[in-house]
């Protein structure tokens, strides 16, 4: 039998089954937190750190990724205080940094509320955000993607660095890469990476009303379960 | 390269997937390098994913994916080697063999490689030659020590 427990989150109360993660009772009940390296069914590695919250607990709060936060009885969860918001737009704006070629991560950092980006353009095509690697290994067990190398030399790649044989060519990780949706107007190059902030328009609700859904079509597929 | 030798490696460690470090170390003592085939016999015999085989043999620096020459030249590039002259040091191992750290000559003699610290920095600026600390190292002395190994190279084929 399931066992529920009943936590807070933003001065709600939710309840969901014991050992599922704070993101997951979240999008549950409507409570749009942003996130990227989440794959429903997937196991979660709070890669992206954009769902992070603000644990409550004896009256201090520590900043954690609600994909890897077990539902615990009692637990005080807040999304969106100004703490969260501040950090989140600085991790998306990183995010922008290091692959302005994603649809998806313009349209979560214009979600997040950045405005410009002050880091460099690094334009890796890749955030690391690990939803190629675990849908293949997790789902498909073929274990043909990995992540290779320590440091600022990690990246995912395939194992001796060629595609082996046993690669089911099943295309899940360009599939799940939220590189393969381009931004609208193509991609950027080499130098000319910048914000695209075309979308910032449609954001006008979620400005006015912090912490409500803005049921936003930014980044379909890649945010609230419930459009995707 | 001989089976055998990898038979002996992976005596009585088949199928136990938490034994890949040792493994791995013990393929690096027997072959100076982890060759691509043995990783993959690796994984087949451990039961563990390619993948993941490539992944540890590339995550720790203890592991090398490319043949190795005999002598290997550490040098340490920590801060206080760094501030004792260090980078005189590289520079000298550069000019006299050719090579960038982490690559081997191309005669198979001599790869060099640079660590951040060996954690004795009083007596920098320290080498590490074939795992061997060479402490309080000038350019001359170093330029010495290779020389040396090609000279003991050069009387080897002599009488070999």
């Amino acid at each position: 039998m399931l066992q529920y427990v009943t936590l807070t989150i933003d001065g709600s109360r939710v309840r969901a089954a014991k050992g599922t993660s704070v993101l997951d009772a979240a999008i549950e009940y409507g409570i749009c937190i942003p996130h990227l390296c989440h794959v429903p069914s997937l196991s979660d590695i709070g890669a992206c750190r954009l769902c992070i919250v603000e644990h409550v607990r004896n009256g201090s709060s520590n900043v954690t990724t609600s994909c890897t936060l077990r539902v615990q009885e009692g637990m005080v969860i807040r999304t969106n205080t100004e703490k969260i918001v501040k950090l989140r737009r600085n991790i998306a704006e990183l995010l922008v940094a290091e692959a302005p070629n994603s649809r998806a991560v313009q349209d979560i950092a214009v979600r997040c509320g950045v405005k410009e980006v002050r880091y460099p353009f690094r334009n890796n095509n890749c955030i690391q955000c690990g939803r190629c690697v675990r849908y293949c290994n997790q789902y498909w067990r073929a274990n043909v993607l990995g992540f290779i190398g320590r440091g600022k030399d990690r990246h995912v790649d395939y194992p001796l660095g060629t595609r082996p044989d046993f690669c089911k060519n099943c295309g899940a990780c360009t599939l799940y890469c939220p590189m393969s949706v381009t931004p609208c107007e193509g991609p950027m190059k080499r130098g000319e990476e910048h914000l695209c902030g075309k979308c910032e328009s449609q954001l006008s609700m979620s400005a006015s009303l912090p912490g409500a859904c803005v049921r936003c079509d930014l980044g379909k597929g890649f945010q609230c379960a419930r459009h995707a | 390269m001989s089976t055998t030798s990898l038979n002996v490696v992976l005596k009585g460690r088949r199928s136990q997937p938490h034994q890949l470090i040792e493994v791995l170390q013990d393929i690096q003592d027997l072959y100076g390098y982890i060759p691509a085939d043995a990783m993959k016999t690796v994984a087949q015999e451990l039961g563990v994913p390619l993948i993941e085989v490539y992944r540890v043999a590339c995550f720790y620096k203890a592991f090398s994916l490319k043949p190795r020459g005999e002598h290997v030249i550490t040098v340490c590039t920590g801060t206080a080697c760094h501030v004792r002259g260090s980078t005189l040091l590289l520079d000298q191992i550069q000019g006299q063999l050719r090579i960038q750290p982490g690559h081997t000559t191309d005669d198979g003699l001599f790869t060099l490689e640079c660590v951040n610290c060996v954690g004795a920095c009083a007596l920098g600026p320290i080498i590490a030659h074939n795992g061997m600390y060479e402490h309080h190292m000038t350019p001359g002395k170093l330029r010495k020590i290779i020389g040396d190994v090609y000279v003991t190279k050069k009387e080897e084929s002599h009488h070999g």
